[in-house]
């Protein structure tokens, strides 16, 4: 018994040192890319064509979040910090002065796209069109009452905000505050819905801390659900649920289309076209950042660069449009490749 | 030498060392019929000769290995007077070109800096290995030999191999249960220091003692958020809804089921049956998240619909029915375990008084089996609470200070994972308060089970 | 009590009390089987919700198309140059072949859209497999693309408004036309277990995250296993009841109960940050799902060693057996299967881990296949929450396959240990 459970002891940690120890090494021949879960699915795309069109290993593409991804990101430069992070969001001053701090003194900014965010309900539900303003009514903590005096929302069904509006109530799903979908959401359509009152504009001046908590601020009476940052989740939420709204990302609703239709915002339809051209109003930009030091080191990193920033991919007609990235205009594409491509920094 | 040669060649070695050792032991008496005058069997001797030899070079690799590259990083580094002066982050970005360049010969020309240095320290790097391999290797093998020979002369009549090979075993063994130890300081020192700061921000009371949980402050400068609370009753007050629940569940259930199968069942059902149950303490959380969300929940809201109630889509209800369909196997096989541990006799003996066996197991089995019942319970316990896939998929995020089932609570862990795992910036109140909160959790687990582990104490009975 | 009891010999009253007590008997019985029951019938209804969205993803349609290796190819030394040959012309002008009346270019594009982009890296590995095939014509089948595939499967609704569907009107003829033909087949998806992960989910598979788990286990099962039977020995039999003891055993019951994503940070902190072990490979998630199962372990091998009656032990000690020689001869033969079972436990909670695992980086896009445990790799509970996130329909099916795979990965274990326990249960 002993000398047999010894023997395979010596044999295990044989095994443990084989494995371990014998091809461990500081270096990575592998590019290394972390971020927001909204650029996933494009950067994700991009990387396996890569992969398979060149002799290079196909990146690793992690998902942490944007702000935890700019967190690994602005870690340090060398092999165990990623090369590249994607964000959902533009970098910040306070994450540029980290990053700093931490020797990485040269960063490649790449905007990638845009991306929608839609308001969704079941095919089986009625149709809503929205103004930003009754968007802003609906999901808002506090409302200025008819004088202009501010009051915790009272408003539980759709047609107390407008008579046109379907009597049922308010149930909106959403991503949680640590999203960067919901980030863009509070910014774009309920600051936009909330400007539409004059006395709030006016608050914008005199007292900005003011103005942001009323427009930034969501209700958390119950009409307005967390769902989490699973946007299949609220689909199939969705489904089962027809009185309810989801807010998630454009490209989820166009992979899903036979389920959930888009809500009409001002009267616009958040299609690819609509999008495109702006006149869609919740549309937000897609970033990644590169540290110019890896570049060089890292092999293949330049290669990935002019991969993402060919046509075939980030064009009108390119590979990520069909997952749901909205392109940037051709000027604005092409300034940005050949900024990227020269690998100015910011 | 390559590191699994040198492995196989101290395997080797202690191999011989056994034979050598035992040999030795069977010499030091007259002959062979008076081996009995040995202290210790032949084998003992061989066994301590095999550590001797064995153990001490595998702790030199295994230190080397650590240190090694360091050391020779440092080294190859002095070697560049102009590389020596830059900061540490470009450092690490030359070694890793001149890793990079000797592994996987994929050196990238363009926009490399040092092209010279780094082909240089390529080659400087190599013979640096293969030196430090060389030493190493000689190192290890000296030191084997040394324990070999150290012990080949202590090796008599009387030498006490047994006492001390026993000891290091005993060693051994007891470092193992310090693993335990460790890894709770390392739990300890990861949220600690986190929480601290957080409770420089916010104040402990009004995070202990606090009614409302709302993260919505979002506490990055240009963001705003509503109220900033984070008070963590209602976060309490929902993990605990959720876990009476799945204990109202899985506690009878995973109890009678192990006494069914345990008393009752044919051992040919009870062969089927126990492996089937235990493939539902397999199934990832995640897949019960899933089915409590998808099936579960909206099967419930419509089940009330019907009778008249308003049941909430992310109902604490359906999280807390299938984690408790989740933690039976646990507890059934932790019960199980306790009543197999009462001594058959003591049934028996009860069953020769006339009782009937549901008798036998109530006021005789169970009894004698509740300290080791109760703390498969509060294990299952403490996995409810600290269970997160189910609860982050099927729970929801609003945190609603309630003690009714229907409607939509918030955990503990679900705010952790909400808070660390979300496109926010880190070292915000908020992140660290995703730290305070496992901290929380981490005392509350520890107070349960020193609680857990008193009762089994006290009420522990010894038979035979 | 009343007098009239009092009046009944002991005989009697038992007489009186027995069909209650019967029926008290079954009821009890009855109360075991339904719990039993609820257990069973939730995997019955489980494993059919599951088996019934995930069965078709075992298969995958292909397209048979009449490739032309003459043109369009270029070969330089004897050998195909993969960079200017142009592979996505040959298919393209294949399927131009074979639907002759399509001439416009957006219709030109849809009809492309048919086939999946991996078509192209199949045609390489042929003429690499077949070099004689330059300057034939073959009949090759290919897969296609995942619309395609949801559309033959009949999961995307042919009803639907034409703006609706992934799957376009012309697409839709042509797809119903080549079924009836017999040129689209269902055939067995093996690319779903040869392959690593991908955006395309006709080529996706989870091979790269089975061998990322299964390295994963390895680690776990080498060090937790001997390290949690070592540490259950010393706190059954050598520890001294003192406070050091009463500590360690405190704190591995916490140890249990600790939330699995407390773990993820302290992988994170002290594996990668201080010891310097890469990001999201085997290695790190296999150390943190060892610490993770660790108590687990050490607790039922301790419930094993209790079980074991003293008299057993105090025979050998008795006859002059030394304490480390009952544990090795006695103790750990008997104690065995229990701990077996404790370790089967552990195993099959680590392999369904997922929380600690997204702290460090296991949640990642992996399509390389990981060889060693320093390379970046993935995990199967990972990738079914990966694909469970992912907007494409065709990932809905994998999913649930996915889950299959596990499970069976899952029940090949138990099975096993439950033979090796049957083996040597035992009875006192």
């Amino acid at each position: 018994m002993l000398r047999k459970s010894l023997l395979y002891m010596s044999l295990f940690l044989y095994c443990l040192f084989y494995g371990g120890f014998a091809n461990s090494q500081a270096s990575r021949d592998y590019i290394s890319i972390v971020g927001s879960s909204t650029v996933y699915p494009f950067t994700t795309v991009a990387a396996e064509r890569y992969g398979r069109s060149t002799n290079f290993k196909t990146p690793k593409v992690e998902s942490t979040g944007s702000g935890g991804g700019l967190k690994l990101f602005c870690g340090g430069i060398g092999a165990q910090h990623p090369d590249i992070t994607n964000s959902s969001r533009a970098i910040k001053d306070s994450e540029i002065r980290l990053c700093a701090e931490n020797g990485i003194s040269e960063i490649i900014e790449v905007k990638i796209g845009y991306d929608g965010i839609v308001l969704s309900n079941s095919l089986e539900a009625k149709s809503f069109n929205l103004t930003l303003k009754e968007i802003f009514l609906a999901l808002a903590k506090n409302i200025p009452d008819a004088s202009g005096k501010i009051i915790s929302n009272p408003y539980q069904k759709w047609n107390e905000i407008n008579p046109k509006l379907p009597d049922q109530a308010i149930e909106i799903m959403g991503p949680p505050p640590t999203s960067g979908t919901r980030d863009a959401f509070v910014e774009l359509a309920m600051e936009g819905g909330c400007k539409a009152f004059s006395s709030i504009r006016d608050l914008k001046n005199s007292n900005g801390d003011r103005y942001k908590s009323i427009c930034h601020g969501i209700r958390e009476d119950g009409a307005f659900i967390e769902a989490g940052e699973n946007d299949n989740l609220i689909i199939q939420k969705l489904e089962t649920n027809p009185n309810a709204l989801g807010i998630f990302g454009y490209s989820f609703l166009d992979q899903n289309n036979d389920k959930v239709k888009g809500t009409l915002v001002d009267s616009v339809e958040p299609t690819f076209e609509n999008i495109a051209e702006g006149s869609y109003p919740i549309s937000r930009p897609l970033y990644f950042y590169v540290k110019k030091a890896h570049v060089g080191v890292i092999p293949g990193l330049k290669e990935f660069l002019r991969e993402f920033t060919s046509e075939r991919a980030w064009g009108e007609d390119g590979y990520l449009s069909d997952r749901g990235l909205i392109p940037m205009p051709d000027e604005e594409r092409f300034m940005v490749g050949e900024a990227v491509n020269s690998l100015t920094a910011m | 030498m390559k590191l699994e040669t040198l492995f196989l060649f101290l395997i080797a070695l202690s191999i011989i060392s056994y034979y050598i050792a035992m040999r030795r032991a069977i010499m030091s008496v007259d002959s062979q019929q008076s081996i009995s005058k040995l202290h210790s069997m032949p084998t003992y001797h061989g066994y301590y000769a095999v550590i001797c030899s064995f153990v001490p070079p595998m702790i030199i690799i295994f230190l080397w290995l650590v240190f090694e590259q360091r050391v020779i990083s440092t080294l190859l580094i002095s070697n560049f007077s102009n590389i020596k002066v830059l900061s540490q982050g470009e450092i690490n970005l030359f070694l890793t070109n001149v890793q990079n360049t000797l592994y996987s010969n994929l050196f990238s020309q363009d926009g490399t800096r040092f092209q010279s240095e780094i082909q240089q320290a390529t080659i400087i790097l190599k013979s640096y290995q293969s030196i430090s391999r060389i030493i190493l290797s000689v190192f290890a093998i000296a030191v084997s030999i040394i324990g070999i020979i150290t012990v080949h002369r202590k090796i008599n009549q009387n030498y006490r191999a047994r006492n001390k090979f026993e000891n290091a075993v005993s060693k051994l063994l007891m470092t193992s249960s310090l693993v335990a130890i460790f890894t709770t300081i390392g739990i300890v020192l990861s949220v600690l220091f986190e929480s601290f700061r957080f409770f420089n921000e916010v104040s402990f009371w009004d995070f202990i003692f606090g009614t409302e949980w709302s993260p919505q402050t979002a506490l990055r400068d240009d963001q705003v958020g509503s109220s900033g609370s984070f008070g963590i009753l209602p976060l309490f007050v929902g993990t605990i809804l959720i876990t009476i629940i799945a204990m109202l569940v899985a506690g009878p259930i995973g109890l009678m089921t192990a006494i069914y199968l345990g008393q009752y069942a044919s051992p040919r059902f009870r062969n089927i049956a126990k492996p089937l149950l235990e493939v539902l303490a397999g199934i990832p959380t995640v897949v019960y998240g899933f089915f409590a969300a998808l099936t579960l929940a909206p099967f419930l809201r419509t089940w009330g619909e019907s009778v008249g109630l308003n049941v909430a889509s992310e109902s604490a209800l359906a999280a807390g029915m299938v984690m408790g369909i989740m933690i039976i196997p646990l507890i059934s096989s932790l019960s199980d375990d306790a009543i197999n541990a009462v001594p058959i006799a003591m049934s028996e003996g009860a069953l020769g008084l006339g009782s009937t066996e549901s008798e036998v197991i109530k006021k005789v089995v169970l009894p004698a089996a509740l300290p080791g019942i109760v703390g498969g319970f509060l294990l299952a316990i403490s996995r409810a609470i600290g269970e997160t896939m189910i609860v982050v998929m099927a729970a929801g995020l609003s945190a609603n200070l309630t003690v009714n089932p229907l409607e939509a609570v918030t955990t503990v862990t679900v705010q952790i994972v909400t808070l660390l795992v979300g496109d926010q910036e880190f070292d915000s109140a908020k992140t660290l308060a995703a730290f305070a909160l496992g901290l929380v959790l981490f005392i509350v687990t520890l107070g349960l089970n020193v609680f857990g582990l008193y009762i089994v104490r006290k009420y522990r009975e010894q038979y035979e | 009590m009343s007098k009239k009891n009092l009046s009944l010999s002991t005989q009697q009253k038992v007489r009186k009390s027995l069909s209650s007590r019967y029926k008290k008997e079954t009821l009890f019985q009855y109360f075991g089987l339904s719990s039993l029951s609820v257990g069973i019938i939730f995997l019955v209804i489980f494993f059919y919700s599951v088996l019934s969205q995930g069965f078709s993803a075992f298969t995958q349609t292909y397209i048979s198309l009449k490739v032309d290796f003459s043109d369009n190819l270029v070969v330089k030394n004897n050998k195909i140059d993969s960079i200017d040959s142009n592979f996505d012309a040959i298919i393209r002008s294949a399927l131009r072949e074979r639907f002759p009346e399509v001439n416009n270019r957006r219709d030109r594009r849809e009809l492309y859209k048919l086939i999946s982009i991996g078509a192209v890296y199949q045609l390489i590995d042929h003429l690499d497999m077949s070099p004689g095939d330059v300057g034939s014509r073959e009949i090759l089948s290919f897969p296609t693309s995942s619309d395609v595939d949801m559309y033959v499967k009949g999961n995307i609704d042919r009803k639907l408004d034409e703006s609706k569907r992934t799957i376009s009107n012309n697409q839709m003829m042509w797809i119903d036309e080549l079924v009836e033909k017999g040129e689209i087949k269902m055939k067995f998806n093996s690319a779903l277990f040869s392959n690593g992960d991908s955006r395309e989910p006709e080529l996706a598979g989870i091979y790269s995250a089975l061998k990322g788990s299964f390295l994963m286990l390895f680690i776990t099962l080498i060090v937790s296993f001997p390290v949690g039977i070592a540490a259950a020995i010393y706190l059954e039999e050598f520890a001294p009841k003192n406070k050091i003891s009463d500590l360690i055993e405190v704190n591995i019951n916490n140890l249990a109960a600790v939330p699995s994503i407390v773990f993820g940070l302290l992988g994170l902190a002290v594996f990668i940050n201080w010891f310097g072990i890469p990001r999201s490979s085997p290695l790190v998630g296999g150390l943190v799902l060892s610490l993770l199962t660790l108590p687990v372990i050490i607790i039922s091998s301790r419930a094993a060693i209790t079980a074991i009656p003293p008299s057993i032990k105090e025979a050998a000690l008795g006859v002059g057996a030394s304490h480390m020689q009952v544990v090795a001869h006695h103790i750990l033969p008997l104690a065995f299967p229990g701990m077996l079972t404790g370790a089967i436990i552990g195993m099959s909670r680590a392999l369904g881990e997922s929380a600690p695992l997204l702290m460090i980086g296991m949640v990642a896009f992996i399509v390389d296949i990981p060889s060693v445990i320093t390379d970046p790799s993935s995990a199967l509970p990972v990738q079914i929450y990966l694909w469970a996130d992912s907007p494409e329909r065709a990932f809905a099916e994998r999913t649930s396959a996915a889950i299959i795979i596990l499970l069976g990965f899952l029940l090949t274990m138990n099975l096993l240990a439950i033979y090796l326990r049957k083996k040597f249960e035992r009875k006192w």
